[in-house]
C-alpha cells in the first residue's frame, strides 16, 4: 500500500525544514488542524509539493487519497507549482461586459494558457476571479501583488510585459479564502 | 457475545410490536422486521452516514411525531414506527427523483442490472415518470488498474465504498475528490488504484459504478446462476457466491444477506478474483503416465487399474504398512475421509499423514489440550463482538484478510481492544481505542506470550487463589515463569515492559477474548512451546478471570482443519480417537530409506511447499511407485508415477472444516472440467479397480459415515449452516502445559547476520494461485521487504535486484525497503515459484540466518 512504502526518489530537491517547522509547532494531530496547515505550507512553497503531503500524512495519520480528497475541495490549494506571477481575471458581470473575456483570449493568445494553467517559463498562472469587488474600476486584474484597474484589452500586453521571470520582487503568497 | 449487556427496547413497526437491542437504528430494525424501507447508502456493516436521503420514516415517541432519517436515528423505548406514509414516499421519492437525473440508464450492460438497489428503489416507490429532464454524464470509465472498472457515470455518491475501504479494510484507497457538481469517488490525484484488492467497493456498490473487470461476462447479474460454496485458499473458510453462465464461472461476489457464512459478504483478493485456476489451459487434461521419464496420456480406466495391481502387489510383497498416503489440505473433508479409509480398512495401513501434521504434530494436540483444560473457542462469527483481540505473530490483512475485516467492525461497533503482538511493525489500520503493538524481537515469542502470563500472575490482574485451586500445577508454572523478569524479557524481545502490562491488563480484565495465532509461530523452531505459553495464558485468564477466551490453532489452508479431523495422521483416527496402528518415524524419511514402496499423494506440493524441499525430493525419488492427484501440474507431479487430473473446488461437493471448526459446504457450481474428477470420485472408483469397493458411495451416506466415526460431527452435514463442531466435556484435569527452561534465541552469526520471515503473501496462497491471471496482475513478483536502516548499510534501495543466501542455498530477489520490517530482519513471501524461499530453511528448525548482497 501507498502509505507503507518509503519514496526513496524525490522528483525534485525540496527544503523540507520549512514544513518540518509547522508541523513542530502544531499542538497535537487533530484533524482540525489540518487545512490551516495545508494553507501555511502553500505560503511557504506556493503549491503543496508530494513531500510534504507525505510527511503530513504520516503526522495526521490520513491516508493519501484523503488529504488530496481535502485539497481537491478548495480550489486555492494547488498541487504544482505556480508561475511567479499569479494573474486573478476578475469575471464578474461588470468586469465581462466591459471586457475582460477579451483580455482572457490576449493571454491565450500569447502564452497559450487557459484559466487555471500555467505558461511553460513558469512565469504567469492564469486564473478567473467571480467578482473581486472593485466593479468600478472594471474591467480589472491582481497580478501578483499589484491590482489594475480599468485596463484597456488592447493594453494587456503592456501590463504583462512588466513583469519579468528575473524580477527581484518577492514571489507571492495567498490565503485560503 | 460482548460482555457489555445492551438494554431491550420495545418498538412498533407498522403497528406490529417487537424488541429490539438498544443502540440499533430504525432502518436496522425495519430489515430485520422485513419491512421495506427505501435506502441506497445503507450498510450494517458500516458507520451510519445519511447520503442517499431515501430512507425517511414516521416516528412517534411520547405521542410527538417526527420525520427521521431512518439509517441514522437509534430506536427509543415505545417508538412507533411508521414507513412509507404519504409524506414519507413524497420526501423519498423527491431525493431519488434528483439521482435519477444523472443516472445512466444502460442497464442491459451493467453489472448489477436485476440486483441493483437503485432498481429496486425506484420500483418500490413507484417512481415512474420523472419530472425532472435527464441529464446525464459520459465520462470514460477508467481502467488504470488490472481488475476493478470504475465507471462514474452510475456512481450516486452513496460513499459505501469510500466507507468499506476505509472502515471493513483499513486500506482508505478511496474518497471523495473535488466538489459540487464536480464530486466524484476515486484514488488521490486519480493515480491508478494500488490497494489490498478485496473487492469489497464492487460488492457494496449498489449502481455498477464499480465493476469487477475478471468478470468473464458483462451485464444482467441477475440471470447468472448462483452457487453459494466455500473459497478454498486460506482456512478462515468464506462463503462465496459463485457465479456461473453457460456453464462457465464468471466471477465471484459475496453475500452480504444475514446468516450466510462466517464472513458477513466479505471477501480477500483471491477469494474474490482467484477463480482464474477453475477453467484454464494449464490443468492437467488426461491421466498421465510416466513412461521412461516421458508421461503419456492414458485412459482413467488404465491408470486406476494400473493403481490397484500396483497396491495389491505392494501390500502382497511387503506388507501393508509399506504403502503410504498424504491427504490433503485442500481436499474435501469426505475425499479425506475416503482416503483414510481406503488406506486403514482396505489396504490396511496406518501410514497417512498431512504435510501440516509432518511438520508440526504438536499443533493437533494444541487444540486438544485447549478443550481439556475447558476452552472450546466459540464460534468465530462472535469475533466481531469480541472485548480484546490478541493477534500473534499473524500478519492479518495477509493471513487471514477476512478476519481483520470482522476485527474492524468489533473496533467500530463493539470498542474491541486490539493487541497485536508480530516481530514485524505490520499494518492494521482500524478504529480502536486500545491498539497494542507489541513489535518484538524477531524469535522472541515465547519471551512475550511467557511475560504476558507472568505480569497477570504478579501484578494480581487475575484471581491467582481461584486459579490455583482449579489447575494442580499452578504452582509449577510460576516456578517455570520465574525467568521472565521485566528487564530479562526487554532483554529478550526488546520490548519495555509497561507495553507488555497494558497488554496483559487489557487482556486480563473481564472481557470476551479472542486469541488468533498466525503459523509464523512454525517457522520460530519453538512452535510447541509458543503453543503451551498460549495455552497457559488461556488458561489462567478462563479459571482466574471472567467472560471467555477463544483461540484456534494455527491452519494454513481451506481445510487444514478437516483433514486431521479426518484422522489423515498416524496418531488419530477421525474424531482424534486414538489410533492403534503403526504410528512409523517420520514420513519423508520412512520413504527416504525405502520401507515406504508406495505413496500416493492427493492434491499436495510437499517438493514446492514443505520446509524440507531437499529431504522431499529425495524421499519422492526413491518411493518406487508415487501417485499424485492434482489439478495442475506441480513440481511434486513432474516427480509421480501416475498422474490423476483431480477437479478443483468449484466441480465439486462436500464440506471444508475452517480453523475455528466451522464445517461449511462446497458444492458444484459446474461439471468437472475435461475428464478430470473429483477425489471423490476417484476413490470410489479405486476402490472399485480393488475388487473390494466402498458399500456406501454417495455424499449423504459418506457424511452419515464420518458422523459416526467421528460423533464431533453430528449435527454439522451437509454444511449449509456454517456449523462449528464441538468438542465434547472434557473429563481430564486442565493442566499448565510447562515448557522446558528456555534456550534464548540464539545471537545472530556475524556471516549471516540478518533472519529470515516468510509467509503467505496477500494476494498469493499455496500452488494455485499463481495459475489465477488476476492474482498474477496485482501480485505478478515476490517483491523482499527491508528496513530502509539496513538497506542504507547495504547500499541498496527499492526495486534493486538482491541475493538473499542462507548456509544452504540462495534466491535472487527484488527488494522494497519499509519500515514495516524490523531491523534484522528480512522478509521474503513465499508463493513465488521463482523465488523458492523454502531452500533458504532446507529442513532448519528455527530462525534461518541470511546474508543479503546487492546482485550483479
Amino acid at each position: 500500500m501507498e502509505t507503507n512504502t518509503e519514496t526513496t526518489e524525490e522528483v525534485e530537491e525540496i527544503d523540507l525544514a520549512p514544513a518540518e517547522e509547522i508541523i513542530n509547532q502544531l499542538p497535537d494531530n487533530s484533524r482540525g488542524h489540518l487545512i490551516p496547515t495545508l494553507d501555511k505550507v502553500q505560503g511557504i512553497y506556493r503549491y503543496l509539493p508530494d513531500p510534504v503531503m507525505e510527511m503530513l500524512m504520516e503526522f495526521f495519520n490520513i491516508a493519501r487519497a484523503e488529504i488530496y480528497g481535502v485539497i481537491s475541495f478548495y480550489p486555492q490549494l494547488r498541487i504544482t507549482e505556480p508561475g511567479k506571477y499569479i494573474i486573478k481575471l476578475c469575471y464578474g458581470t461588470a468586469c465581462f461586459v466591459k471586457g475582460a473575456p477579451i483580455i482572457n483570449d490576449k493571454i491565450h493568445e500569447k502564452y497559450h494558457i487557459k484559466p487555471g494553467e500555467t505558461d511553460a517559463e513558469k512565469l504567469f498562472t492564469l486564473q478567473t476571479a467571480s467578482c473581486l469587488g472593485n466593479c468600478g474600476a472594471a474591467p480589472m486584474a491582481i497580478i501578483g501583488d499589484d491590482t489594475h484597474g480599468t485596463i484597456d484589452p488592447e493594453k494587456t500586453y503592456d501590463i504583462l510585459s512588466e513583469y519579468k521571470k528575473d524580477d527581484e520582487e518577492t514571489p507571492v503568497t495567498e490565503e485560503v479564502g | 457475545m460482548s460482555t457489555v449487556e445492551k438494554k431491550i427496547l420495545n418498538v412498533k413497526i407498522n403497528g406490529e410490536e417487537t424488541t429490539v437491542p438498544e443502540g440499533t437504528v430504525v432502518l436496522e430494525v425495519c430489515k430485520q422486521n422485513n419491512v421495506e424501507v427505501s435506502n441506497l447508502c445503507y450498510n450494517r456493516k458500516l458507520k451510519p452516514f445519511a447520503a442517499c436521503r431515501t430512507c425517511m420514516v414516521e416516528t412517534v415517541v411520547d405521542g410527538k411525531k417526527e420525520l427521521v432519517y431512518s439509517c441514522t436515528h437509534p430506536v427509543a423505548e415505545g417508538m412507533e414506527i411508521r414507513t412509507a406514509t404519504e409524506e414519507t414516499d413524497r420526501y423519498n421519492k423527491a431525493c431519488l427523483e434528483m439521482l435519477l437525473v444523472e443516472h445512466p440508464l444502460d442497464c442491459p450492460i451493467c453489472d448489477k442490472s436485476g440486483v441493483c438497489p437503485l432498481q429496486d428503489n425506484t420500483d418500490l416507490l413507484q417512481l415512474y415518470d420523472g419530472r425532472f429532464e435527464t441529464q446525464r454524464r459520459n465520462e470514460p470509465s477508467i481502467k488504470t488498474n488490472p481488475i476493478i472498472e470504475f465507471y462514474l457515470n452510475r456512481c450516486i455518491m452513496c460513499g459505501l465504498c469510500v466507507r468499506a475501504c476505509d472502515e471493513i479494510q483499513g486500506a482508505k484507497a478511496l474518497d471523495f475528490h473535488k466538489r459540487g457538481m464536480s464530486v466524484g469517488i476515486g484514488t488521490a490525484n486519480d493515480e491508478p488504484l494500488d490497494c489490498e484488492f478485496c473487492g469489497q467497493c464492487i460488492t457494496v456498490c449498489p449502481t455498477g459504478a464499480l465493476m469487477d473487470m475478471t468478470s468473464g461476462a458483462r451485464g444482467l447479474a441477475a440471470m447468472f446462476t448462483e452457487t453459494h460454496s466455500t473459497c478454498n485458499f486460506c482456512s478462515w473458510g468464506c462463503t462465496v457466491k459463485l457465479e456461473t453462465k453457460k456453464g462457465e464461472v464468471i466471477r465471484i461476489e459475496a453475500d452480504e444477506n444475514y446468516n450466510v457464512g462466517i464472513n458477513e459478504g466479505n471477501l480477500c483478493a483471491k477469494g474474490r478474483f482467484g477463480h482464474g485456476i477453475i477453467h484454464n489451459e494449464q490443468r492437467i487434461e488426461n491421466p498421465l503416465m510416466n513412461v521412461g521419464g516421458d508421461f503419456q496420456e492414458v485412459t482413467w480406466d488404465e491408470a486406476l487399474n494400473t493403481i490397484a495391481d500396483r497396491m495389491q502387489a505392494t501390500v502382497n510383497r511387503s506388507g501393508p504398512d509399506s504403502l503410504a498416503a498424504i491427504g490433503s489440505e485442500k481436499l474435501t473433508n469426505e475425499e479425506n475421509y475416503l482416503l483414510q479409509k481406503l488406506f486403514r480398512e482396505t489396504l490396511g495401513s496406518n501410514q497417512l499423514n498431512n504435510l501440516a501434521n509432518i511438520r508440526a504434530p504438536y499443533l493437533n494436540q494444541f487444540m486438544l489440550n485447549c478443550f481439556d483444560n475447558g476452552i472450546s473457542s466459540k464460534p468465530i462469527t462472535q469475533l466481531q463482538e469480541a472485548d480484546v483481540v490478541l493477534v500473534f505473530n499473524s500478519d492479518l490483512p495477509s493471513e487471514y484478510p477476512v478476519g481483520g475485516n470482522s476485527v474492524r467492525f468489533g473496533t467500530v461497533f463493539n470498542n474491541t481492544d486490539i493487541l497485536i503482538a508480530n516481530p514485524r511493525r505490520v499494518v492494521f489500520d482500524s478504529e480502536a481505542k486500545v491498539d497494542v503493538r507489541m513489535t518484538f524481537k524477531h524469535g522472541s515469542d515465547l519471551a512475550v506470550a511467557s511475560r504476558l502470563a507472568k505480569i497477570m500472575i504478579d501484578n494480581g490482574l487475575i484471581d491467582a487463589s481461584k486459579a490455583k485451586s482449579s489447575i494442580a500445577n499452578f504452582d509449577e508454572l510460576v516456578q517455570s515463569l520465574s525467568s521472565y523478569t521485566a528487564d530479562n524479557t526487554e532483554k529478550l524481545t526488546g520490548l519495555p515492559d509497561d507495553v507488555l502490562t497494558r497488554a496483559a491488563e487489557r487482556f486480563a480484565r473481564d472481557a470476551d477474548r479472542f486469541v488468533l495465532v498466525g503459523n509464523d509461530i512454525l517457522d520460530t523452531g519453538q512452535g510447541e512451546e509458543i503453543l503451551n505459553a498460549l495455552l497457559n495464558l488461556c488458561t489462567l485468564v478462563n479459571f482466574g478471570s471472567t467472560g471467555s477466551v477463544s483461540i484456534y490453532p494455527p491452519r494454513e489452508h481451506c481445510n487444514s482443519q478437516g483433514v486431521n479431523d479426518m484422522g489423515l495422521e498416524p496418531e488419530f483416527l477421525p474424531g482424534y480417537q486414538p489410533s492403534k496402528g503403526e504410528k512409523g518415524r517420520d514420513f519423508f524419511e520412512n520413504c527416504k530409506d525405502g520401507t515406504t514402496k508406495f505413496l500416493y499423494i492427493a492434491g499436495e506440493d510437499p517438493v514446492g511447499s514443505f520446509y524440507r524441499p531437499q529431504l522431499v525430493t529425495e524421499a519422492l525419488r526413491t518411493v518406487p511407485f508415487l501417485i499424485v492427484t492434482d489439478v495442475y501440474m506441480t513440481e511434486t507431479a513432474k516427480m509421480a508415477d501416475l498422474i490423476l487430473p483431480s477437479s478443483t473446488y468449484a466441480e465439486k461437493d462436500g464440506t471444508y472444516t475452517n480453523m475455528s471448526r466451522h464445517v461449511q459446504a462446497v458444492t458444484s457450481a459446474i461439471l468437472p472440467q475435461g475428464t478430470s474428477k473429483p477425489d471423490f470420485d476417484i476413490l470410489i472408483e479405486l476402490a472399485e479397480a480393488l475388487g473390494k469397493p466402498f458399500q456406501k458411495s454417495t455424499l449423504p451416506e459418506i457424511q452419515q459415515e464420518i458422523e459416526e466415526a467421528a460423533p464431533v460431527y453430528k449435527g454439522t452435514f451437509p454444511g449449509k449452516d456454517s456449523k462449528q463442531w464441538v468438542p465434547p466435556k472434557s473429563d481430564k484435569k486442565p493442566e499448565f502445559k510447562i515448557n522446558p527452561a528456555s534456550n534464548d534465541a540464539e545471537a545472530a552469526q556475524e556471516s549471516f547476520p540478518f533472519t529470515l520471515q516468510t509467509n503467505n503473501h496477500m494476494f498469493h496462497i499455496g500452488s494455485y494461485s499463481q495459475h489465477a491471471k488476476a492474482l498474477v496482475d496485482i501480485g505478478p513478483e515476490c517483491i523482499a521487504e527491508i528496513h530502509p536502516e539496513d538497506a542504507k548499510g547495504l547500499g541498496v534501495a527499492s526495486g534493486d535486484q538482491v541475493v538473499i543466501e542462507s548456509s544452504s542455498s540462495k534466491v535472487q530477489v527484488k527488494i522494497k525497503t519499509t519500515r514495516v520490517t524490523s531491523q534484522g530482519m528480512v522478509y521474503v513471501p513465499k508463493n513465488w515459484p521463482e523465488v523458492p524461499v523454502n531452500n533458504l530453511r532446507n529442513g532448519e528448525e528455527g530462525l534461518v540466518q541470511v546474508k543479503v548482497s546487492k546482485s550483479g
